[in-house]
């Protein structure tokens, strides 16, 4: 019997991928693939787009791993930030009326998925989605509209008709509230 | 604005919504600040943590092959020497035009130079050419001079032929009745330093009375003109001798020239 292989770390992962080593490459986007996916298409609405846009992240992973600092934060948020940041790259140049439609199709009242039927770890998704879920309305709709529609605070401003003023403070309340929330798990999760 | 401000700002840039100015500015603010550069890692985190809210979903298998496939491609690139074949210098027109200009001035400047170096020796001949005719024009001068006092009534013209000590030299003396005399003389050697020749004039039953010293030219010659006295006017004896820088009271032996 084969005592069990140690996983090797994502920090591991990135510098052997800043070594171009190709398997650790494959082995981070199997870890990774179906989070980034799901934010992608989350963002773009769009399977076609939102593998157009992985692919992209990746071969990125590939080309600037070494850019990775260990000390500015986890492997987790480095990607997700990457992934966001393309995906909303791509949201904003597709022609506006297609991104009307995009924005039009969904409200952010169901932007906060009860999926937990994947092999990821749930339990944080749990936890996110809890402490999500706990703040109140309209410090919530802000940070969705900004987080998965990639809308700026005067464009949250205008589609919710709230002052701009009014929508910083909530934004930046609501955040401030989704951090202390996840703080509070951070020596279990890694947040 | 102020920190504090930029500070404020840092969760609305961490979930990418702020307008295009704060952006701007706070980029510009994060370029200098420690603090809210640690400030935005955080908030990062925790915007990081909102995509764990998305429904996770499964892309293709394509993806992860299109990926690999696409990294393999840029590494054997990277790899793979790069060959570029080898190509001959191509001849810039320009160039060319370079080269043929930096000939073409060397050329002209060879040709300057040595149309400067014949004009040089040509001048120089002119020169010498315009001395020998000056010193031509000096001696028709004197030619001409004495020409002139002998075509005056009452004036002679007397040889001195050089003696033993000078025997190649030769002089013509002519004076008028009023003594104006005018010598010249042919022939003389160059006199040594410190010594000049001297005119006499002779007269019987006299001491020789001196008359102008003189040296000669480079050619030894000489072109003198003198007061006679009186009583030198008839009869006399001219003579020529070497004395000391500014002449004698009476003539040193021998005589170079004489009538």
């Amino acid at each position: 019997m084969q005592p069990e292989q140690a996983q090797i770390s994502d920090v591991e992962l990135l510098a052997a991928i800043a070594r171009k080593d190709e398997t650790a490459l494959a082995e981070l986007y199997d870890r990774y693939r179906v989070i980034l996916f799901g934010l992608l298409i989350r963002i773009l609405t769009s399977r076609e787009e939102a593998e157009d846009v992985l692919q992209e992240v990746f071969l990125q992973v590939w080309r600037r791993a070494g850019d990775f600092d260990e000390k500015r934060g986890r492997p987790f948020t480095w990607l997700v930030t990457l992934a966001r940041s393309r995906g909303i790259d791509r949201l904003r140049s597709l022609a506006a009326k297609e991104r009307v439609a995009l924005a039009g199709a969904r409200e952010p009242s169901e932007q906060v998925s009860d999926a937990v039927a994947d092999a990821l770890a749930s339990e944080q998704r749990t936890l996110v989605t809890n402490a999500l879920a706990q703040l109140p309305e309209e410090q919530k709709s802000p940070l969705i509209l900004a987080y998965f529609d990639g809308l700026t605070q005067s464009e949250i401003a205008a589609k919710l008709g709230a002052p701009l003023g009014t929508v910083k403070t909530r934004m930046r309340a609501g955040l401030m509230k989704l951090r202390e929330a996840l703080s509070n798990q951070s020596a279990s999760f890694g947040f | 604005m102020s920190h504090e401000d930029y500070k404020e700002m840092i969760p609305a840039h961490a979930l990418s919504a702020l307008d295009l100015t704060d952006d701007r500015a706070l980029t510009e603010h994060l370029a200098q600040c420690v603090e809210c550069r640690q400030e935005l890692n955080e908030w990062q985190q925790t915007a990081a943590a909102v995509a764990l809210t998305a429904s996770p979903a499964e892309p293709s298998l394509k993806v992860r092959e299109r990926i690999l496939s696409q990294i393999r491609s840029e590494r054997d690139e990277s790899i793979t020497p790069k060959v570029v074949p080898f190509k001959p210098p191509q001849k810039n027109v320009w160039t060319s035009f370079g080269s043929l200009g930096a000939i073409a001035a060397l050329v002209l400047f060879v040709l300057v130079l040595g149309y400067l170096v014949l004009l040089r020796r040509e001048n120089q001949a002119m020169k010498n050419e315009l001395q020998t005719l000056l010193q031509q024009n000096q001696k028709i001068q004197k030619d001409l001079e004495m020409v002139t006092m002998l075509k005056k009534p009452g004036s002679k013209l007397m040889e001195l032929n050089g003696t033993a000590v000078a025997p190649g030299a030769f002089a013509k003396l002519a004076f008028d009745q009023t003594g104006q005399a005018m010598v010249m003389m042919s022939g003389l050697p160059a006199p040594p330093a410190g010594k000049e020749y001297q005119l006499w004039f002779i007269v019987a039953d006299k001491p020789p009375m001196r008359g102008r010293t003189f040296s000669t030219d480079s050619h030894g010659e000489v072109m003198l003109k003198d007061q006679l006295p009186d009583v030198a006017l008839k009869a006399a004896v001219f003579a020529v001798t070497l004395e000391p820088q500014g002449g004698s009271a009476s003539p040193t032996m021998p005589m170079y020239l004489r009538s």
